[in-house]
């Protein structure tokens, strides 16, 4: 691993801001206002902290910090292109799973950092969705891994050469796609923040510095999770005529579309009726796609 | 890494780990004792990685994320003062538990220190590595399984025994209260 990594992972941290942001505005289908959207950033930065009214303020302080931590160690296991791959690790797609954990205690920081009612709820009812939903991450994560043979990511991308996952294990992408839709707290599974019904939840008391960090944190984390999702199931870089980096990024770029897309589409899940579903379907489903996984690897990819 | 850099990393993150450990024990809200918990176990993480075992460090990682988050979910939910602000004492039975815990500590160390580690190092598809695979795959595998399924019928009783008497205990003779009972001072 050359010095070069590092800063270009960071580099493209920073690039997800901007880039996610006017996707979303994209999305939104309004034309994109750069001149605003940097004013507000910049009173958003200029705002003083919240300190809050509990006796862990640092747990409060912390987690916006723990966020983009996680989210950036999850992006820089992302192979973008052949060259170009952060952190190129034999069991790189169990750390991109690893950092997606880290969530989960960065959610349950802020949520009784905060010591607000609505807040801790938010935080605990993250704790409640993101068990539900680590099992069908994992087993999905395990079945595209089958084919290859290997938990690199760089491999995985490498065997869909002929087939992508996404064709060759639809099940595997139906269960994944919502799993990492809740993963980065986008609607319609974001829970811990609802809108109208925690009013703003675990980020209510938010201001300054600490917002912008987790802005920030749930972009990279789109990014993240788009990547990832490009190089498991579309194939990656491994389609002809354009170059492997360009191919990547708009792949990227059209799940992080269809992710945003859904959240602008559909209504919030109702907490009861996510756990239900998770509990009940997706997590017999995800060892359902386990064993198709298998027979697959064993009849077709050995 | 090369040993003085395995070094450099092992030795501050140890003295980490074992100071989140102990503060664990001194905080009395059930939020941070979890979290410095949840920190402690990290860190051994990362000293795993500083040691070079990659798939293991990572595992750790993502294992003690979940468990210990759960972990401070179920303490709020059941511990009569999770926030700590009471200053209730959570310990008791002091002397015996910390004769045991010098004497435990003592006999593993002695064990750490006088054992015969062996000094070679296993490469990638050496013999011993498939043999542990197949051992931990085949025969083994009855008491993992019999292992995981007492685990979780302990958690499942561990549950039903705290919420038989609700987060402040099975109400005494005279209380009108029934059901989820109200804290001590609030009862008069």
């Amino acid at each position: 691993m050359s010095y070069f990594t590092p800063l270009a992972v960071v580099g493209l941290a920073l690039a997800a801001a901007p880039g996610v942001w006017l996707l979303e505005q994209l999305v939104a289908g309004q034309r994109p206002a750069p001149g605003r959207a940097l004013r507000d950033l910049r009173i958003m930065l200029g705002s003083p902290l919240q300190r809050p009214e509990s006796c862990d303020s640092a747990l409060f302080h912390l987690a916006p910090s723990l966020l983009v931590l996680a989210s950036v160690v999850a992006l820089a296991t992302v192979p973008w292109a052949p060259g170009f791959r952060g952190i190129d690790l034999q069991a790189g797609a169990l750390l991109f799973v690893a950092a997606l954990a880290y969530v989960t205690p960065a959610m349950v920081m802020a949520g009784w950092g905060a010591g607000r009612p609505l807040a801790v709820l938010g935080g605990f009812r993250w704790v409640a969705l993101m068990l539900a939903y680590a099992m069908p991450l994992a087993m999905v994560i395990t079945s595209v891994a089958a084919p290859a043979g290997s938990l690199r990511p760089t491999d995985i991308v490498r065997v869909q050469h002929a087939v992508p996952m996404a064709v060759a294990q639809p099940l595997a992408l139906a269960l994944w796609l919502p799993a990492v839709t809740a993963v980065c707290f986008l609607p319609p599974f974001d829970l811990p923040q609802a809108g109208g019904e925690l009013f703003g939840g675990v980020f209510a008391e938010y201001r300054g510095l600490d917002l912008a960090l987790v802005a920030l944190a749930q972009r990279v984390l789109l990014l993240a999770v788009s990547g990832m999702t490009a190089a498991l199931f579309l194939a990656g870089w491994e389609w002809p005529l354009l170059p492997p980096a360009v191919w990547m990024g708009l792949k990227t770029a059209a799940v992080a579309w269809l992710l945003l897309w859904a959240g602008r589409r559909f209504p919030r899940v109702a907490v009861d009726r996510a756990l239900s579903l998770a509990w009940r379907v997706a997590n017999p489903l995800s060892m359902l796609a386990i064993v198709y996984a298998g027979l697959l690897t064993l009849l077709f990819y050995r | 890494m090369s040993d003085l850099a395995t070094a450099i990393v092992f030795w501050p993150a140890v003295g980490l780990m074992l100071a989140a450990a102990v503060f664990v024990f001194i905080t009395s809200s059930m939020a941070r004792a979890g979290l410095l918990l949840l920190a402690s176990l990290a860190i051994e993480g990362l000293v795993f990685l500083a040691l070079g075992s990659r798939f293991l460090g990572f595992l750790q990682l993502l294992m003690m994320s979940g468990e210990m988050v759960i972990m401070v979910f179920f303490m709020v939910m059941f511990m009569p003062d999770p926030g700590g602000l009471m200053g209730m004492d959570m310990t008791h039975d002091k002397r015996r538990s910390a004769t045991v815990a010098v004497a435990v500590t003592a006999a593993l160390g002695l064990v750490a220190v006088l054992t015969d580690w062996p000094a070679r190092v296993v490469g990638r598809g050496a013999p011993d590595v498939r043999a542990i695979g197949f051992e931990v795959m085949g025969r083994s595998m009855i008491s993992f399984l019999f292992a995981g399924m007492t685990i979780l019928l302990a958690m499942v009783g561990g549950v039903l025994l705290a919420k038989h008497g609700g987060r402040f205990g099975l109400p005494a003779a005279g209380d009108e209260q029934s059901g989820e009972h109200s804290p001590p001072e609030e009862r008069s």
